[in-house]
C-alpha cells in the first residue's frame, strides 16, 4: 500500500527538527524537556520566564517534576473571538487546551475549535522554512530577496494589498501599519471568509462607527434571534453561550429566566434552544424585522417609516406578541441579526434602540473588535487585481483564492500579480501561487496580544519552541521595515516589562481602564432609507451558505478532529451537503444521500448530497462553507484500510465541496444567503456519514407500543410548571434489592450530572474528551459503519416538525454505573468496579468479546475494531502521557477521565490537605462554555454535584432497570406556554 | 403384534457388515470427490477469511457500536443448536429405548462432533484478541489474584460447550469399538488392519466384552442426557441474563432447547437423506426412520411457534415499552423480513408433517428440512440483531449488514462441517452396524414361521 505524503515526512522528526518535542528520550533530552519547562515555572505558577531564546536547562532545576504538567494562560488563535485559555504543557509540550477560567470573556469556556486547534501545532504538513518559488530556502536568502523587491516597490509607488484575516491584536495592526507606511499606495484589508461585514456597515451608518457592540446576553431578559447562531458560529459563540446560560438557571427563582424567541432560515445550535423558533426564509427577513420595527416603535411612540409584506407566513398576531414582550423589557432585551444584509442590520438596530438596549444589553462604548473587515475595500482590492494593478499581494492567514468567487480571486488574475508573499503555515491553494511564502508561527509558538473587546487584552505567549524554521508575522514585517525587532520585544514596547509584565502574562489578559469608545448617537434616516435587496421568490430555492461550529472556515480543514466531530445539529461528519426540509425533499423527489447539482443564474454550480433536514424553511436550501480544501486532500487514505473500506474523500479526492462558487459579489460585497437557485438531480449517490441514524425522540409510529412513542430519556419541563410544581418528577419508586449492596462506597462515589437546560450540544466536550483521552480519528467510512470511537456521544433528538420543531441535546457517556450491566458479563474481568464507583477498563486484560457492549443500556462502548493509524510523528505529541493508547481488538468507554482524578487525588495528598470539591475537573466539563457538566463526590453533601442531583429537575436515564448510573440529568426547561409547541413531558 | 420391519431386505447380520463395509473399502466414488472438493473448497474460503479478519482486526465484519455480536453468535447458536439432535437420538432416544434410533444414531453423533467443533470456533475468532482466548480458562496463573468471572454467562458457555464436547466424543467413540472391530476383521491392507486394531481398543466380542460395553455405553447415555437439556440452557442465558429488550427472557431456556432439537432433527435428516440416495442405504434408512424423526420436528416445531407467540404475549402483557416495542420492531421494523423468513420457515413449515404423504415423500422432506435450517439460523440472527440494532436510546440506533469477509466465514463453516463429515463417512462405518443388526427382522420373522 502506497501512502501519498505531499510534504513533510514523518521521518523528518530525527533530522533535529523537533528537538524540543523530545521523540527519542534520553536521560539526557528529559533533562533538558524538564528544564525548558521550569524556565516558565520559576517565575510565577503559570508564567513564563523573560528569556528571549528558549533555552533548555542542562540541570533539573530543584522543584521541577517530571512528568508533572505546568499550565500557562495564553490565548486561542482558533477565531477572532479571543477566549482566554490554560494549555497544559508535559515535558515542555502543550498537550491540551483548557479554558481559562479567570478570562472575563470566554470565563472558562472553550469551544470545539479552540479545543482543537492544538492539532495545528503538530501539523506534520507545515512549512518547516520560507520558501522561495517552490523551493525551501533560507531566511536570510527570502528577506534579502524580498527587501530588495521592496525597496523598489517603495521607489517605483507600486500598489501594496495586504490582505489578511480578522487582526485584533493592536501589536500586529501597528506591524501592519508601520510595514505599510513605506509605501505611497497600500492597503491594509481584512476579512472573513465565510461572513460579510453588513452589521458594520449598519453601525457605520446608525452611529458613526465601524464596530459592533458588545452584546451582554447575561442582562437580557428577552432575546429575539434573526439567522444569528449567537451560541453556535456568530462573534463570539464560548462567550454568549455563557451569558445565555447564566441567564436561564433554572433552579434559581423562573422568573430570572430569559425568554429567547428565534427567527431563522436553517435550524442552528441556537435555534435548537430557543423557546420559541419560527422558519423566515432569508427573502423574508427584512419584512418580518421591518414589521416588528413598527411594532416596537408604535409602543415607543416613535415614527417608523418603512413597510414591507413578508411573505413567509407567520402565525395571526405573533409580531404583535413578540414586540408587546420586548417593550414590556426594554432596556433588558436585545435583537440580533446575524444575517450580511444591510437592511436587515439597519432595522435591527433601529429596534434596539427603541427599546433603550444601546448602553444596556448593547455596550457600545467598550464594542467588540471580533469583527472586521469592509466588503467595499475588499471589492475594490479584487477590482484591481482582476485589472492586473496590483504589484504586491500580502496574503495572511487567508486563502482568497478558495475562499473569494468571482472576479479577482481566479488563479489567472492573481497570477498577474507581480509579487506574492504568503504567511501561509501550511500549503493552500493561495500559497501555492506565492512567490514566497514567510511561514507564521502557529499561535502556540508565538508572542501576540488580542483586544478581543474593547478595555480587554488578551496575550499569547508560546508554549514551546517553534517546531519548523518558521517565523512570527510581525517578526518578518519588522524585518522588512528593517526594524528588526522580536515579538516579544514589539509586545512589551506596548504592555511594559518586569513585575507588572509577569502578572499580565500569567493572568493571560489585561483589563484596561483606558477610555471608552466613542460612538455618535442614533441615526434614523439611513433606516428608512436603506432599500430592501430585492429578492424574487421564484420557483426556485433561496441559498443559504452558513458554517458549522465546527469548521468556522477552510483555514481548519486539514484537522481531522474537526472533521469527525459531528455537527451539533446535523450529526454529519466528514461533510458539506445541501440541506432541505423534509417538505421540499419530497416536493423534488430526493431523499438523503441523492447528489443534487445547486445552479445560480449565472450558471456555476456545486455538486452535493442531500441531506434533509427537519426545522429547515421549505424553500430554503442550506449548505455550509469552509469545505473542499485543498488542505484536505491528505485525509486521501484516512480511516483502516481493508477489503471494504471507502475513502473519507469525496471523488474530488477533497473532504466535502467547497460552495464558494455560490456566493455571490455584490455592490455591498458578498452575498451569503438569499440568492436564488436551482436544484437538479444528478441521479448519483453520496452516502453520508452521520453518528446518529434515527433522529427523533418517538419511536416509529407504527411501531410505538400503546403507551406512546415518546422515549422516556428525555425530560421537559417550562418555567411556569416548575414554579408551580415542587417536584416535577416522580423518581421511579424504588422497592427495594434482592441482592445485598455490592459496593459501599464508604469513600468517594463520584458522579456527574449534565444540565440539559444549558447543553447547547455544541460539541466543545466531544473534542476536549477525544485530546484528554488519545481517542483515535476513524475516518468517514467507520463512521457511516456506525463505528465513531468518541467516549462522548451528544444525542440529539427532535419531536414535532415545522415550527414546533424541538431540539433536545443529551450528552451520553460511561454512566459508571453500581449495577454495571458490562461488568457481570465480562468473562475475565476486564471491567471492573472500583471502591469510588468507577466502572474500569481494564485494557490490557479485555479479549474483546464485546459482550459489555451489547449489554449497555447505554450504548457507550467503543470497541477498537482496527489497529487505528497512530503513524504521524508530529501529531502523536499531542497524546497525553497519563492515558494509555489502546490498541486493536479492546474495548474502551469514558473513564471519567480516572487520571485527573488520580493526579488531583495525589496533588491533595502531597499538600496533606484533604481532597476539596471541585479539584478534579473531567475534560468535559472543564471547558463547557454552558457549564452544564458537574463532576464530584456524590458522598460529599456539600458538593455541588450533590447540590446537583437533590434538584428537582435532576433525574437519571433509565434508572427503572436499577443499573444505577452515576450519571444524572437535569431537565430540559423552556421558557414557553404548556400550549406552545408540543407538550411537554416531564417522565 | 405386527411392525413394519425397520430394515428393509430381509438383512441377515453377515449382509449388515457387509453393506455398511463396504462403503469404507472401495475407492470413493466421484460423486463424494466433488462432494468433498466442494466441501474443500468452502473450508479453503473459510479458512481465508478467518485468518484475513484475524489479521486486520473484527472491523471487517460488519458490526458496529451497537450490534455488537451478529453473524458470529448466529452461527454459534446454530451449530450448537445442530449438535443437540445428535446426543438426543443417541442418548434420550436410547434411554426410552426407541429402535429406530440403531440407523442414524451413528451419524448423528458424528453430526454433534462436527457441529459442535464448528461453533466452538466462533466464540474463538469472534474476540477481538482470539490469541488470548486462554484467559477464558481459570488456570493458575502470574497475574496475582486475576481470575475468571464466575458471573459472566460466556464463561459458563465456555465450561457447557467444552464438557458438551468431551461426553459427546466419549459417547460417540465408545459406540463405535464393535464395529471398528468388525472393520479390522475384514481389513485387508496391514497398516490399516494394525491402526483399526488399534482404535478398536483389542475388541474380541466375548460376552464379557459386551456386557461392559453395554454397561459404559448406558451410562454415557444416562450422563450425555441432561446435556442436551443444559448446553441449549445456558447458551440461552448468554442472552437471558442480559439487560437487552428482546434478550432479557424467562421463557429463553425450554425456547432455546426446544429450537436446538427441533433444528437438529432437520439437518439429521438432510444428512441423511443424501447419505441414503448416495450410499444406497435405503432398506436402513426408511419411512419408519423419516417418519419419527418427521415427527419430531412437528413437536418440538409447534414448541418453537407456541414460544414465538407466548414472546409476544409476555411482552404485551409485562405493560413495559421497550420490550413492546422490541418484539413491534421485530415483526414490523427494517428487519421484518428476517422475521417473516424465520415464521414461515419455522412455524408453517413444520406443520406440513401432519399430512402423511408429505411424511412419505422423502423430496418433499428434504426440501423442508432445508427450509427449517433456513429458518432456525434467521431465527438466532433475528433475536441477535433485532434486539441489539434499536435498543432502549433511539439516539445509539444503528442497522447491520455482514460484509463479505462474514458471508465467507460462514460458507467456511458450512465447509468445515462437511469436509469432516465426508471423511467420516469414507472412514468410519456410517451406520452403527453392531446397533442395527439388534434390530434386523430375521429373529422376528422366524418366530412367526414357528
Amino acid at each position: 500500500m502506497s501512502e501519498p505524503r505531499p510534504t513533510n515526512p514523518p521521518e523528518v522528526i530525527d533530522d533535529g527538527l523537533l528537538d524540543s518535542a523530545y521523540t527519542s528520550l534520553s536521560r539526557r533530552r528529559f533533562l533538558q524537556a524538564a528544564g525548558f519547562t521550569f524556565v516558565g515555572a520559576m517565575v510565577y505558577g503559570c508564567a513564563r520566564a523573560p528569556e528571549e531564546e528558549l533555552l533548555p536547562l542542562l540541570e533539573q532545576p530543584e522543584g521541577m517534576v517530571p512528568g508533572r504538567a505546568d499550565y500557562y494562560a495564553t490565548t486561542c488563535g482558533g477565531c477572532a473571538a479571543g477566549c482566554g485559555i490554560l494549555a497544559k504543557s508535559r515535558d515542555g509540550r502543550p498537550i491540551k487546551l483548557e479554558g481559562n477560567p479567570e478570562h472575563p470573556i470566554s470565563k472558562g469556556g472553550l469551544c470545539a475549535v479552540g479545543q482543537a486547534s492544538l492539532l495545528g501545532l503538530y501539523d506534520s504538513h507545515r512549512y518547516r522554512a520560507p520558501v522561495r518559488d517552490g523551493e525551501e530556502s533560507d531566511w536570510a536568502r527570502v528577506d534579502a530577496e524580498i527587501r530588495e523587491h521592496l525597496d523598489r516597490f517603495a521607489r517605483s509607488g507600486a500598489k501594496v494589498r495586504y490582505l489578511s484575516a480578522v487582526v485584533n491584536s493592536p501589536t500586529k495592526q501597528r506591524a501592519i501599519d508601520d510595514f505599510l507606511s513605506r509605501f505611497r499606495d497600500a492597503r491594509h484589508v481584512m476579512y472573513d471568509p465565510a461572513r460579510g461585514t453588513a452589521i458594520l456597515d449598519a453601525y457605520e451608518e446608525t452611529h458613526g462607527a465601524r464596530v459592533v457592540p458588545h452584546i451582554h446576553l447575561d442582562r437580557a431578559r428577552i432575546i429575539v434571534g434573526f439567522d444569528a447562531d449567537f451560541l453556535g458560529t456568530w462573534i463570539s459563540p464560548v462567550e454568549f453561550t455563557r451569558d445565555y446560560t447564566a441567564a436561564r438557571r433554572a433552579d434559581r427563582d423562573g422568573t430570572t429566566f430569559s425568554r429567547h424567541l428565534q427567527f431563522e432560515s436553517t435550524l442552528s445550535i441556537t435555534g435548537a434552544k430557543a423557546d420559541q423558533r419560527y422558519r423566515v426564509a432569508p427573502s423574508s427577513r427584512v419584512a418580518v424585522l421591518s414589521q416588528l420595527a413598527a411594532a416596537v416603535a408604535r409602543k415607543a411612540g416613535r415614527p417608523y417609516r418603512r413597510s414591507e409584506n413578508a411573505t413567509d407566513s407567520l402565525p395571526q398576531g405573533l409580531i404583535e406578541e413578540v414586540a408587546d414582550e420586548l417593550w414590556v423589557h426594554r432596556g433588558e432585551s436585545v435583537v440580533l441579526c446575524g444575517a450580511d444584509d444591510l437592511t436587515a442590520q439597519l432595522i435591527c438596530n433601529f429596534i434596539n434602540d427603541a427599546l433603550g438596549n444601546y448602553g444596556r444589553t448593547l455596550d457600545l462604548d467598550r464594542p467588540s473588535f471580533q469583527v472586521q473587515g469592509s466588503e467595499a475595500q475588499l471589492e475594490e482590492v479584487l477590482g484591481e487585481i482582476a485589472a492586473g494593478k496590483v504589484d504586491l499581494l500580502i496574503v495572511d492567514g487567508v486563502n482568497p483564492l478558495l475562499d473569494l468567487p468571482g472576479k479577482g480571486a481566479g488563479a489567472a488574475e492573481l497570477a498577474k500579480i507581480r509579487l506574492i508573499i504568503s504567511f501561509a503555515q501550511r500549503p493552500d491553494e493561495s500559497s501555492a501561487l506565492a512567490h514566497y511564502i514567510c511561514p507564521d508561527h502557529h499561535y502556540l509558538e508565538s508572542w501576540s496580544d488580542t483586544e478581543m473587546v474593547q478595555g480587554v487584552v488578551g496575550f499569547t505567549q508560546p508554549l514551546i519552541r517553534p517546531l519548523g524554521d518558521t517565523r512570527q508575522v510581525v517578526e518578518t514585517l519588522a524585518a522588512w521595515s528593517g526594524k528588526e525587532r522580536s515579538a516579544r520585544a514589539q509586545l512589551q514596547e506596548r504592555w511594559g516589562t518586569g513585575r507588572q509584565w509577569e502578572q499580565r502574562l500569567h493572568n493571560g489578559f489585561v483589563k484596561k481602564s483606558a477610555a471608552s469608545f466613542r460612538v455618535g448617537g442614533f441615526r434614523t434616516a439611513p433606516v428608512f432609507a436603506a432599500r430592501a435587496e430585492k429578492f424574487s421568490r421564484g420557483d426556485g430555492f433561496e441559498l443559504v451558505l452558513y458554517t458549522k461550529a465546527g469548521m468556522p472556515n477552510a483555514g481548519h480543514a486539514f484537522n481531522p478532529w474537526l472533521h469527525e466531530l459531528p455537527d451539533p445539529i446535523t450529526k454529519a461528519v466528514w461533510d458539506n451537503y445541501a440541506r432541505l426540509s423534509p417538505a421540499a425533499a419530497e416536493r423534488i423527489g430526493l431523499s438523503q444521500g441523492d447528489v443534487v447539482s445547486i445552479s445560480l443564474p449565472t450558471g456555476e454550480s456545486v455538486e452535493l448530497p442531500v441531506l434533509v433536514q427537519a426545522g429547515q424553511h421549505d424553500n430554503v436550501v442550506a449548505v455550509a462553507m469552509g469545505y473542499g480544501a485543498e488542505a484536505s486532500r491528505r485525509f486521501e487514505s484516512m480511516g483502516p484500510s481493508w477489503i471494504e473500506k471507502k475513502p473519507t474523500v469525496g471523488d474530488n479526492g477533497l473532504v466535502g465541496v467547497s460552495a464558494t462558487p455560490l456566493v455571490v459579489r455584490g455592490s455591498s460585497g458578498r452575498r451569503f444567503s438569499g440568492t436564488q437557485v436551482r436544484l437538479h438531480a444528478t441521479g448519483r449517490k453520496s452516502e453520508l456519514a452521520l453518528t446518529q441514524d434515527y433522529q427523533s425522540i418517538d419511536v416509529p409510529a407504527h411501531l410505538a407500543p400503546a403507551s406512546g412513542a415518546r422515549r422516556p430519556n428525555i425530560q421537559e419541563s417550562t418555567v411556569a410548571a416548575l414554579a408551580v410544581s415542587e417536584s416535577s418528577h416522580s423518581a421511579p419508586h424504588h422497592k427495594g434489592d434482592l441482592w445485598p449492596e455490592d459496593h459501599e462506597y464508604t469513600g468517594h462515589h463520584w458522579g456527574m450530572t449534565i444540565d440539559l437546560t444549558a447543553c447547547t450540544g455544541c460539541g466543545g466536550c466531544v473534542v476536549a474528551c477525544q485530546v484528554e483521552n488519545n481517542v483515535p480519528v476513524v475516518g468517514k467510512d467507520e463512521v457511516r459503519r456506525n463505528r465513531e470511537m468518541h467516549w462522548i456521544r451528544i444525542d440529539r433528538y427532535f419531536s414535532g416538525s415545522g415550527d414546533d420543531l424541538t431540539v433536545a441535546h443529551q450528552p451520553m457517556m460511561c454512566h459508571q454505573c453500581d449495577n454495571a450491566p458490562c461488568e457481570t458479563v465480562c468473562p475475565v474481568l476486564a471491567t471492573v468496579h472500583s471502591e469510588e464507583g468507577l466502572n474500569e477498563q481494564i485494557y490490557n486484560r479485555c479479549v474483546g468479546t464485546r459482550y459489555c457492549m451489547n449489554n449497555c443500556p447505554y450504548k457507550v462502548r467503543r470497541f477498537n475494531w482496527f489497529e487505528y493509524s497512530r503513524d504521524d510523528a508530529y501529531e502523536n505529541l499531542t497524546l497525553n502521557p497519563d492515558v494509555t493508547v489502546r490498541s486493536r481488538g479492546v474495548m474502551e468507554k469514558c473513564s471519567f477521565c480516572a487520571q485527573r482524578i488520580h493526579e488531583a487525588k495525589a496533588e491533595a495528598r502531597r499538600g496533606g490537605r484533604p481532597l476539596a470539591d471541585g479539584d478534579i475537573r473531567t475534560a468535559c466539563q472543564q471547558s463547557c462554555p454552558a457549564q452544564a457538566i458537574v463532576f464530584g463526590d456524590m458522598n460529599d453533601a456539600q458538593s455541588e454535584v450533590a447540590a446537583s442531583i437533590s434538584s428537582r429537575r435532576h433525574y437519571r436515564v433509565l434508572e427503572e432497570i436499577n443499573v444505577k448510573p452515576s450519571v444524572g440529568y437535569l431537565q430540559l426547561v423552556r421558557n414557553r406556554e404548556d400550549g406552545e409547541g408540543r407538550d411537554h413531558h416531564d417522565g | 403384534m405386527d411392525q413394519t420391519p425397520l430394515i428393509l431386505g430381509d438383512k441377515t447380520p453377515g449382509d449388515v457388515t457387509n453393506d455398511i463395509s463396504r462403503l469404507l473399502e472401495g475407492r470413493p466414488t466421484a460423486l463424494w470427490w466433488m462432494a468433498f472438493l466442494a466441501a474443500l473448497s468452502l473450508l479453503g474460503l473459510g479458512a481465508v477469511a478467518v485468518t484475513y479478519q484475524i489479521a486486520t482486526g473484527i472491523g471487517v465484519w460488519g458490526l458496529n457500536n451497537t450490534v455488537g455480536w451478529a453473524f458470529d453468535i448466529t452461527n454459534f447458536v446454530f451449530w450448537i443448536g445442530i449438535g443437540h439432535a445428535g446426543t438426543l437420538i443417541s442418548a434420550v432416544l436410547f434411554l426410552f429405548r426407541q429402535r429406530w434410533r440403531t440407523s442414524v444414531n451413528r451419524a448423528a453423533e458424528a453430526m454433534t462432533i462436527f457441529a459442535v467443533m464448528c461453533a466452538g470456533l466462533f466464540p474463538l475468532i469472534h474476540m477481538g484478541r482470539p490469541w488470548f482466548a486462554y484467559w477464558m480458562f481459570p488456570y493458575p496463573n502470574g497475574r496475582g489474584p486475576l481470575w475468571v468471572n464466575f458471573r459472566s454467562p460466556l464463561v459458563w458457555d465456555f465450561f457447557a460447550i467444552a464438557t458438551y464436547f468431551s461426553i459427546s466424543l466419549a459417547f460417540w467413540y465408545l459406540g463405535m469399538v464393535p464395529d471398528l472391530a468388525a472393520v479390522r476383521d475384514r481389513a485387508k491392507g496391514i497398516w490399516k488392519k494394525r491402526i483399526m486394531g488399534f482404535v478398536s481398543l483389542g475388541w474380541n466380542g466375548s460376552y464379557r466384552t459386551w456386557m461392559r460395553y453395554e454397561t459404559l455405553y448406558l451410562l454415557l447415555a444416562g450422563l450425555a442426557t441432561p446435556l442436551v437439556i443444559s448446553v441449549h440452557t445456558i447458551v440461552s442465558w448468554d442472552f437471558a441474563t442480559s439487560v437487552i429488550p428482546g434478550w432479557h427472557t424467562t421463557i429463553f431456556p425450554p425456547y432455546f432447547v426446544a429450537g436446538a432439537v427441533f433444528s437438529g432433527m432437520a439437518m439429521v435428516l438432510t444428512l441423511m437423506l443424501i447419505a441414503r440416495k448416495t450410499m444406497h442405504l435405503e432398506d436402513y434408512i426408511t419411512k419408519t426412520h423419516v417418519g419419527a424423526m418427521t415427527k419430531l420436528i412437528l413437536l418440538t416445531g409447534s414448541i418453537v411457534g407456541l414460544s414465538y407467540a407466548t414472546e409476544f404475549f409476555v411482552a404485551a402483557y409485562s405493560g413495559n415499552e421497550f420490550e413492546q416495542f422490541v418484539f413491534l420492531n421485530r415483526a414490523m421494523g427494517p428487519f421484518a423480513w428476517a422475521y417473516w423468513t424465520m415464521v414461515a420457515c419455522n412455524v408453517i413449515t413444520p406443520q406440513l408433517f401432519w399430512i402423511r404423504r408429505v411424511r412419505e415423500n422423502f423430496v418433499f422432506v428434504f426440501i423442508l428440512t432445508l427450509f427449517v435450517n433456513v429458518g432456525m439460523w434467521f431465527e438466532r440472527y433475528v433475536l441477535i440483531v433485532t434486539s441489539l440494532h434499536r435498543d432502549y436510546l433511539p439516539a445509539s440506533w444503528a442497522g447491520y449488514s455482514p460484509s463479505l469477509v462474514e458471508l465467507a466465514t460462514l460458507l467456511g463453516s458450512f465447509g468445515l462441517f462437511f469436509t469432516l463429515f465426508l471423511i467420516f463417512i469414507r472412514f468410519v462405518p456410517v451406520i452403527a452396524m453392531a446397533e442395527v443388526k439388534g434390530v434386523l427382522s430375521i429373529g422376528r420373522r422366524r418366530k412367526n414361521a414357528a
